[in-house]
Order: structure tokens, then sequence, then C-alpha cells
């Protein structure tokens, strides 16, 4: 096995070898012609520097062995065929110095085109080891992405676990309460059984609107791939208003939806687009918390922006942004906040643009800033 | 609803809670009148109504402990139990300091609210039977002539006749004579009971 593998490789060895020596013999032929040509035709005077060309056309596609090949082919042919005396390989003192600066021109032609070509390969070979390796990063990095959208998604809810618990605490409350006067109606003489019955029925309305809030924040959590659904944009906003609603009442901020009824829907991430809504939302809350006394109010809303896009924008009146701070806060790691990690745009504009959309901030008229972001509506065509 | 009873006032933003409650308070036979907003509960007049406050701290609007603070501030008198999902315990002591029955999380043992309503009724009709006694002790102080409010306001201090005859410039028997006048007028038994009156009287203008 071995024995063939190596026969097999000092066959394909020399078929390269006789290829190389084959293309040098035929690089200093199609030298050859047009010289003998010129010097027969027009001067009598051997202008060589075509075998330069054969040479350093060799050594370029042959290397170094076929460029030293093709050297000495060229000084056989010019020393037969055009140094007197010609047809003859004789030399005289004359013409040898003649011949010997052919030669070391041929021989440093043939040098410089090999190692040109030698370091280019060298170059080509780091050039794709490099593009392999950025291809590697670039899926590592996007996962890790993926992850860190996550984690702050994760972060933000952290802030948000008053709420949510608030959120839950409330349906719990009414349903405890029901369950206690059930219990009275029940064991009041005679048994008020038509109230306990009505008591009932608010248990379960109660409980299933606790089950309606936690399917909702486990939806946040979850750790699934990326998939696209068409959404209606309109309920992922009030899906978050109702998240956000203690939040901003304990922050003393009003809260309310300007939302374009019969929006089209969108095709998208669900969780990654209201990954980014809650994020501007809470942002637009932060930028207002440091206030003292003025009315504090964050606006969401929602529009047909042209044929094929729809637009969101929240709007906050807090403290705004300087047109420097304007153009950096999409950067990783860019924070105003004692106590941000300052992803949580640069997350939400990655996500954004992953919907072929746009997310941009400006300041407001009245004060405040305006966060905006465009999806398009894909024709339903595209619907795969 | 039967004005002459009293009620339980429930104001919550979240309709399903202040039903709940309202709902287990009608099942023990208590009266419970509902609100969306401390709003809500001042455009309808009761705030001095017979009864209790059952309040939700975080209330759009005026929140509840800026609406204790108002009703403090007008005088109102109602008690106040404390409702609350979010509860701190900052927020707690601030509530109780400004005089509230009770600070309950929700959700909250049925018998730690009806314990609270409870002691929030009672004490709304000790206060509301004190405030009539002072109403009244007020009518009759207002039939006391000048000289005799005077006279009252140095025999509460214990000095006898003589003291007061001599302080006031008038005669002994006149002063006796204003005396008897006060404790008709005041429709007190005794001396003690004149001291007592004047304190609530006096505690009464005070508040």
């Amino acid at each position: 096995m071995e024995d063939l593998a190596t026969a097999a490789a000092s066959q394909k060895k020399a078929k390269s070898l006789i290829r190389r020596f084959g293309l040098a013999f035929i690089f200093v032929i199609a030298a050859l012609i047009p010289e003998l040509f010129v010097v027969k035709h027009f001067f009598p005077y051997p202008f060589l520097f075509l075998f330069f060309g054969a040479v350093m056309a060799s050594a370029w596609f042959g290397g170094m062995t076929a460029g030293l090949f093709a050297v000495v082919l060229s000084i056989l042919a010019v020393d037969y065929l055009f140094i007197p005396p010609l047809n003859s390989f004789v030399i005289n003192a004359a013409a040898g110095i003649y011949l010997a600066a052919f030669v070391v021109c041929a021989l440093v032609a043939s040098w410089v085109s090999s190692s040109k070509k030698k370091s280019e390969e060298a170059l080509k070979e780091t050039r794709d080891q490099l593009e392999m390796l950025v291809t590697e990063r670039t899926s590592a990095l996007m996962k890790t992405e993926a992850e860190l959208a996550r984690l702050s998604r994760i972060l933000s809810m952290g802030e948000l676990t008053a709420s949510i618990a608030h959120e839950i605490k409330q349906p719990l409350t009414a349903l405890v309460t029901n369950g206690h006067a059930c219990l009275e109606w029940l064991s009041a003489s005679p048994p008020n059984l038509e109230k306990a019955r009505q008591t009932a029925e608010r248990i379960i309305q109660d409980g299933t609107r606790a089950g309606t809030v936690l399917s909702r924040i486990r939806a946040l959590f979850k750790k699934e791939p990326p998939a696209k659904d068409w959404l209606d944009m309109n309920e992922v906003i009030q899906e978050l208003m109702v998240l956000l609603r203690a939040e901003s009442q304990r922050l003393h901020v009003s809260m309310r939806t300007e939302l374009t009824h019969s929006l089209p829907k969108v095709k998208g991430d669900r969780v990654q687009l209201q990954q980014v809504v809650l994020n501007l939302m809470m942002n637009g809350i932060d930028a207002m918390t440091s206030m003292n006394g003025l009315s504090k109010e964050l606006v969401v809303r929602s529009w047909k922006q042209s044929a094929n896009e729809i637009g969101v924008g929240i709007e906050d009146n807090g403290v705004g942004l300087s047109a420097e701070i304007t153009e950096k806060i999409f950067d990783p790691f860019f924070t105003t906040k004692s106590q941000g990690i300052g992803m949580g745009l640069s997350i939400s504009r990655s996500i954004i643009e992953s919907h072929e959309g746009k997310l941009w901030a400006s300041a407001r008229p009245s004060g405040g800033t305006i966060f905006q972001f465009t999806v398009p509506i894909q024709s339903q065509d595209s619907n795969g | 609803m039967d004005s002459s009873k009293p009620s339980v006032f429930i104001v919550d933003d979240d309709a399903s809670v202040r039903d709940a409650i309202s709902n287990l308070l009608e099942s023990v036979g208590l009266q419970a009148e509902t609100f969306g907003s401390a709003d809500e509960f001042m455009a309808a007049r009761r705030a001095n109504a017979h009864g209790c406050l059952v309040l939700d701290v975080m209330l759009p609007g005026t929140r509840g402990l800026e609406f204790q603070e108002v009703l403090k501030q007008a005088g109102i008198t109602i008690p106040i139990i404390f409702i609350t999902a979010h509860g701190d315990i900052p927020m707690t002591s601030k509530a109780m300091r400004a005089g509230a029955i009770e600070f309950l999380a929700k959700p909250f043992p049925k018998e730690d609210l009806l314990a609270a309503i409870h002691r929030g009724l009672k004490l709304d009709s000790v206060k509301r039977e004190e405030r009539a006694e002072i109403a009244a002790l007020q009518a009759c102080f207002a039939e006391l002539t000048p000289r005799e409010r005077e006279v009252m306001d140095l025999v509460v201090t214990g000095m006898i006749n003589k003291q007061i005859a001599g302080q006031l410039g008038i005669s002994e028997v006149t002063v006796k004579i204003h005396r008897r006048q006060v404790m008709e007028k005041m429709k007190a038994d005794s001396l003690a009971d004149l001291v007592r009156m004047s304190d609530k009287i006096k505690a009464g203008v005070r508040h």
C-alpha cells in the first residue's frame, strides 16, 4: 500500500516535472520564433528580450526548476542561432562577455519571477487560512450574539421582576379573595348558590388571567432559535404595555399608545421584535426617571410608513440626547446609565437590521427623544 | 345603599381585585363600594361618609400615599387600609406613620383584611362619636357669655372662687353666680367633668 502510494506520488512528481519542462520549452520556442523573424527581416542585431520573457514566464508558471531549464534552453538557442559564428556552439571572446551578460540577466529574471510567484502563493495561502478563520469566527460570533440577546432580554426582565410580580399578584389576589367569598356564600344559611356560582366563574377568569400573564413572560424567556412568523406589531406593543404597566406606575410615568388600526402584518421573530420594543420602552422610561416635577409620558405609536413598510415609534419627554451622543448610542458597550451594559440598543439595531428594517433615534421637537424603526411588509407570496 | 350603615370603600385600579374584595365583604354582610381611582372616589363625595377605605398603593393619577396626605390635609379622618402588590418596607412605614390602620401585601389572607376592616370601622365610629360629642360641647360653649367663658377658663385651671374674683376684679358672689351658670349651660355634673369638657373643646379647636 505504502509502496504504491510512494510510486503514485513519484509518478505524479515526474509528471509535473515533465509538464514544467514542457512549459519552459514551449515558452522558449514562442520567444525564439519572433526573434528569428525580427533578425531575418528587420535588423541583424539580436534583441534577446523575448527570451527573458520566456524565462520569467517559465519561472512563474513552473517554478525555479522550469525557470533554470528555460535559461539553459535560451542560452543554447542564443549561442547557436544569434551569436557569431552562427549555427555553431563555438564562442569567441567578445561574444563570451555578451553571452555572459545574457546569462546573468536570464538567471536574475528567473530568480525574481519564481520568488515573486512563491511569495504570492504564500500570501494566497495565508489569505485562504484567514478567510476560513473569519468564517469560523463569524459563525461563533453569531451564536454568541444570539445568546447575548437572550441574556440582555433576561437582564431587562430582571429589571422588570417587580412589574411582573405585580401583574401576577393582581389576578392571584382576586382569585384568593373570590375563593374566600365563595366559601362564605356556600356556608351562609341558607347557602347563596347563585352568588357562589358567580364567584366560582370569577375565580376561573382570574386563574386564566394569571396563566396568560405567565405564558406571555415565558415566551420572552424562551431559548429558541429565531423563527419568523406573521405577526401583528400592535399586538406585540399591547402585550408589553400590560407588562410594563406596574413598572411605569411605580416610576410615575404615564404610558399611552397611538396605534394605527388594521396595520398589515409583518414577518418577523416575535420574541426578538418584542425585545426591541421592550428595550426602547424601558430606555424611554429610564430617560425620564431623573426628572422631577414634570409630567412624564411615554407614547408608543405605529403607522404604515409606505406601501411596503410599517413604522413603530417610542417617544419620551425625558432628558434627551445631544447630537454627538445620538451617533454613539447604537455602539456596543456605550451607555449613559450607571447600571447598564450598553448592549440594548446595539442588539436592538442588529435585530431590526436582520429583519431588513432600520432603527434610528432623533430629538423630539418638544423635548425628549424619539426612537423609530421600520419593518418591511413582505408580500404574501414570499410566505413559504 | 343604606347610608346609615357604615361602608367599606375600595379604591383599586384593577377591576377584578376590587370586585373580588367587594364580593368577599358582601358575603360576610358588609356594605362595599368600589372605585377605580382616588379621583373617582373624591368625585363621588364619599370621603366624609361613614366607614373605612381600602386603598391600593399603586394607583394611576393620585397615588395611594399621596391620597392619604390629601385626605389628611383636608381634615378627612376616614381610616385607611393599604393594599399593594409592590409593598416595600419604606413605603409601609411611611403609610403607617401617616396613620394607616394596616398595610397588606397582595394576596392577603382573608382574616387579615377583615380584621383590619373591622378595626377601621370601629375606629371610625369611635371618632365619629367623639366628633359628635365635641360638636355638642362646642354648641354649649357658644351659649356662654364672654364673662362666663373667662370664669370657666380660670375654674378649670384649679383656682378657687376667691382667686378668680381677684384675678377678674369682681366680687366672689358674682363669680359664684357665673360659675353656676357655666355648670348649667355646659351640662357638667362636677368640676372634673367640666375640666374634661374644656380639654375636649380645646382639642377639637386644635384639630
